[in-house]
């Protein structure tokens, strides 16, 4: 398939100018149409069902019994659940530490294996791993490594840096650093793949010609490679920080299905977890947790499109 | 037709079903639609039991051919479910007031079912039932504030204490092995002094049951008030506090479930456990150089030793109620029971069973004398654990004795507020 | 590259690969422990002292794996059918499309990423249970047929194709569909690629939702079956890293075959030096 020379090969996302000056006019329903199977599965199975959580969030039903309009009682409740502040907390620090170094790290990754050949193709496989092992696995794996008496506080004795054991899964902030790394590790293969796939379209002159000036490796990762992926990064950013701010199943295992030594590392989706789901449920309750949850997400999101929107222009 | 109108329709016909079987939870209203049994035994009916198709798959066909046979007309679909999510696969069913004629649950899960009126009570359909249990075990099931009683007893779990003596020794703790708390906990100060982080005696933070064969009251006699923040219970959440100050609990064990509790035991980083009829034979498979030095003395108590019990209840949304009832009774008899307990390490709940030579004949095996020190256990143990002790309670008082424990909370109202917390979980 | 700056990337390289793929081993030599192996020593023993095959074996006879294997391979196709086809029709759409409510409805995908999943599921099944799809395999699939993250990165890969390529054949008098399908559609493969890696390790590994959805054993998925191997009343971790293994090496295998096709719009246009 052959490609025209492009001018600007990675055109920033703007959006088309209105009323297009082309020959033939689409129907007015074409767009519906390559829409529908889509929007009709988002609509039913997840936009649908969540009005209904919004319905609930304002009653108090449980699980069994449908519950009775309460107002803006559950918002009350969650305002002085000491509970519900740390896991804003924690939720809020893992977005802030999280998402830079998901945005940064598995480009320089990407970079890394990118490329023709069996062994590289060996490494992309690889480094796919952690991701699809199952969190169960992986918090099994964590734990043994960070025990009082695991790999990592042994090979800290042994080296005489510590003393006595490092709590990397009962000191609060280390427990959640831990998971942090443990997301992180997990993380990486994921956006990486994502990242080599939105390099695949980076066009070759482009390094060519950096080539020709004399750039370095280094240099052309700087000069070509970042800029050429930068709506990508700016979509990794925003799926990372959706990902990093309901943070479950890190936590979840490495605390060994708790929230952590005294509950101080539960995050706001295993508060969700813990409220609303088994027999005795308070669907209301946690209903209000995920709206709460869902308003910060979309603050969250709304800032970061603005703050790029503003770069761009 | 166009794709808009199709998006349009989709969620509306799916809004009106959805509407119609009450998205906000199941429907409750008709807790005494069914108190008598009526029709006869015959018709399908579901069994639906919980992690129990490997290694008894054998036995749990008789079962349902047995009584197939013994009553023509009858077919029973056996479910079961795998190891994980049970609760979450329960809740689901039951939201959808779809549960399973005849369903495994612990007294917890009855009570929260019982109270929405989901369960038949079985009190009312069948009177006489109550003789052919044991009575601690009929008992756990019977629910003073609903004023009923909601499942069959099946079988029951209670274990010895395993003592790692190699470790017990390493830390300078030798004599008799502890069977009370008081000398549990006057060894595990001993071990502390001696071997720091490297050993400790307990693994794991009290737990409700734990409360209970303390000899604190936990709950009120009307079953409707939780009572556990008591002096008595604060004396207990202390000992544990005394404990971590002199280093005789790790901060990893403030956190850990039951499973990390055995993990712990098997890599020989605690002297003690708690365990069941099946711990040995695990032991053996799994960390055969820790079984080899671990040795089995009475389950540490102030009162009766503390046991676990399942149940099989019987949905009241039922269409053959009779049947349901007929195969509930049936599994739980005595015969089945029995042969059910000499296949599965655990005990039997009918009235009688414990009799049988079974566990009463010793044959000089490890595992017999286990078996039979257990089943004694067993005919004197109480359910302490509250059937409306929710597990949401269960995790929160973990959480509350975590803190009191690390010095961030007052004992008093670390249990102050898991009282106030469990209260509130109770059905209104 | 010099000589010295290739030794510094694959040195590199090898470090990540350590350090990713590391932890597979010890699950891989659990998985060949023998009885005689002590699995909690201390120190942890990498190199089984009784190796075995035994608990490979033992899998295959206690769960119907190849039953198990057909019905999560379905549900993995209907997933990954319906996301790589989904989402790519309504990715192009947001992306190259004009038409009123274009910004309502990227929202609403945006909207879609955001829902807790958790506070919406017994909804879900209540739905799917109301259509009559309870206890089948096409009921485990639908609800994630079309994920609304994969339909934004479809929205996001065809943005980055110049607008010259597609006005070109507009002006040739190119429909909607050919332009699609001609046009844009290859210039995104690698990005359709990554859906579909995507959607099949999610349908694969999921746990709780075909939990929820399925009753009867013969319709299990293989994290269900292979959850069988925890009994109440014993477990062997062996047998339980056997069985992951077991289940890890389909994803393994679809991956390793599909990461090649990452590179074809870049081979299209000549290997980088």
């Amino acid at each position: 398939m052959s490609t025209p020379t492009l001018v600007k090969p990675v055109p920033p996302p703007t959006r088309q100018g209105r009323g297009g000056v082309g020959r033939t006019h689409d129907r007015w329903w074409a767009p519906w149409l390559f829409l529908a199977p889509a929007l009709g599965i988002v609509v039913t199975f997840i936009l649908f069902p969540f009005v209904n959580t919004l319905a609930l969030s304002v009653t108090d039903a449980t699980l069994l019994k449908p519950g009775h309009f309460i107002g803006v009682d559950n918002f009350v409740r969650l305002w002085d659940d000491e509970r519900f502040r740390t896991a804003m907390t924690n939720s809020l620090l893992y977005v802030v530490c999280v998402v830079p170094v998901m945005v940064a790290a598995p480009l320089v990754l990407a970079a890394l294996v990118n490329g023709g050949g069996r062994l590289l193709g060996f490494f992309r496989t690889a480094y796919y791993l952690p991701v699809i092992m199952s969190s169960v696995i992986v918090g099994l794996i964590w734990t043994n490594l960070l025990d009082q008496r695991g790999l990592v506080n042994e090979v800290l004795r042994w080296l005489s840096l510590v003393n006595e054991p490092v709590g990397f899964l009962s000191d609060r902030w280390l427990t959640l650093f831990s998971a942090m790394l443990v997301t992180i590790w997990s993380g990486l293969g994921y956006y990486m793949v994502i990242y080599l796939a939105a390099m695949a379209n980076i066009d070759q002159d482009l390094y060519d010609a950096a080539s020709v000036d004399g750039a370095g490796p280094v240099r052309r990762f700087l000069n070509v490679t970042a800029p050429g992926v930068r709506s990508t990064s700016a979509l990794i950013g925003l799926f990372s920080s959706v990902a990093a701010f309901r943070v479950f199943g890190e936590v979840y295992v490495l605390t060994g299905g708790t929230g952590g030594l005294g509950g101080q590392n539960v995050t706001v989706t295993m508060l969700i977890q813990q409220e609303g789901t088994g027999l005795q449920a308070e669907t209301g309750y946690a209903g209000a947790i995920s709206v709460v949850m869902f308003v910060v997400l979309g603050g969250l999101l709304a800032g970061q499109l603005w703050y790029q929107n503003r770069g761009e222009r | 037709m166009s794709g808009k109108r199709v998006l349009l329709a989709l969620p509306a016909v799916l809004a009106l079903s959805l509407s119609a079987c009450g998205v906000a939870g199941g429907s409750s209203d008709d807790s005494d639609a069914q108190s008598t049994v009526s029709g006869e035994v015959k018709g399908e009916i579901s069994f639906q039991t919980w992690n129990l198709k490997g290694g008894y798959e054998e036995y749990f066909n008789g079962l349902v051919k047995d009584f197939e046979e013994a009553n023509p007309g009858t077919t029973v679909k056996w479910i079961d479910q795998p190891a994980e999510g049970y609760q979450d696969k329960l809740s689901a069913d039951a939201a959808a007031g779809a549960l399973p004629d005849v369903v495994d649950v612990g007294p917890e899960a009855a009570f929260t079912l019982a109270s929405a009126g989901m369960l038949l009570d079985l009190s009312k359909t069948d009177a006489e039932a109550e003789a052919n249990y044991l009575p601690k075990a009929w008992e756990a099931n019977h629910f003073p504030s609903l004023g009923g009683t909601y499942a069959y007893p099946w079988y029951l779990n209670t274990g010895p204490s395993f003592f790692n003596t190699a470790v017990l020794e390493k830390c300078g703790v030798t004599g008799e092995l502890p069977t009370s708390y008081d000398a549990l906990f006057t060894a595990g100060m001993t071990m502390a002094e001696k071997c720091k982080s490297d050993a400790s005696m307990v693994g794991r933070l009290p737990a409700i049951e734990n409360f209970g064969s303390y000899g604190v009251p936990l709950m009120d006699e009307a079953g409707t008030t939780f009572t556990f923040n008591d002096a008595k219970g604060v004396e207990l959440v202390n000992h544990y506090k005394e404990l971590f100050a002199a280093g005789g609990l790790t901060e990893a064990t403030l956190n850990e479930l039951q499973t990390g509790e055995v993990d712990a035991f098997k890599a020989g980083q605690v002297g003690w456990l708690p365990g069941s009829s099946y711990t040995l034979k695990d032991l053996k498979e799994t960390a055969p150089k820790i079984a080899e030095t671990t040795e089995i003395s009475p389950q540490i108590t102030n009162d009766q030793p503390n046991m676990y019990i399942e149940s099989l209840a019987v949905s009241a949304k039922s269409e053959n109620t009779a049947t349901a009832v007929a195969f509930a009774k049936f599994a739980t008899d005595r015969e089945n029971q029995l042969a059910f307990s000499q296949q599965a390490a655990i005990f039997p709940s009918a009235a009688g069973a414990l009799e049988d030579e079974y566990f009463t004949k010793d044959d000089g095996t490890d595992e017999t004398a286990l078996r039979l020190e257990s089943a004694k256990a067993v005919s004197e143990a109480i359910v302490y654990w509250p059937a409306a002790f929710s597990s949401k309670s269960v995790d929160y008082l973990r959480e509350q004795i975590a803190l009191a424990v690390l010095g961030k909370k007052d004992v008093q109202e670390a249990l102050d507020e898991s009282v106030e917390y469990a209260n509130g979980n109770l059905p209104q | 590259m010099t000589r010295g700056q290739k030794a510094l990337r694959y040195g590199v390289l090898l470090g990540f690969f350590l350090l990713l793929a590391g932890p597979l081993l010890w699950q891989l030599s659990l998985s060949l422990k023998g009885a005689g192996d002590d699995l909690y020593a201390q120190p942890p023993q990498l190199v089984p002292s009784d190796p075995t095959l035994g608990n490979y074996s033992d899998v295959l006879d206690r769960v119907p794996v190849l039953r198990y294997v057909a019905n999560s391979g379905l549900v993995a196709l209907m997933v990954v059918g319906g996301n790589v086809i989904g989402a790519t029709l309504a990715g192009y759409a947001l992306a190259r499309m004009k038409f009123r409510f274009r910004g309502l409805v990227t929202g609403l995908f945006v909207v879609a990423l955001l829902v807790p999943i958790e506070s919406i599921i017994i909804a879900q099944f209540l739905l799917v249970r109301s259509s009559g799809l309870a206890d089948t395999l096409l009921g485990v699939a639908l609800p994630t047929c079309v994920a609304a993250l994969n339909v934004l990165l479809m929205r996001n890969a065809f943005q980055a194709i110049p607008p010259e390529l597609e006005e070109a054949a507009r002006v040739d008098g190119a429909g909607v569909w050919r332009r699609f399908w001609y046009i844009c559609a290859p210039q995104v493969r690698g990005v359709m690629t990554v859906v579909a890696i995507f959607s099949f390790v999610g349908a694969w590994n999921d746990f709780l939702w075909p939990l929820i959805v399925l009753s009867s054993e013969e319709n299990y998925t293989l994290t269900l079956g292979l959850n069988r191997l925890r009994g109440t009343f014993f477990s062997d971790p062996r047998l339980i890293a056997a069985g992951t293994i077991i289940a890890l090496a389909p994803i393994i295998a679809v991956f390793a075959l599909l990461q090649r096709y990452f590179f074809r719009g870049l081979q299209a246009g000549g290997i980088k030096g």
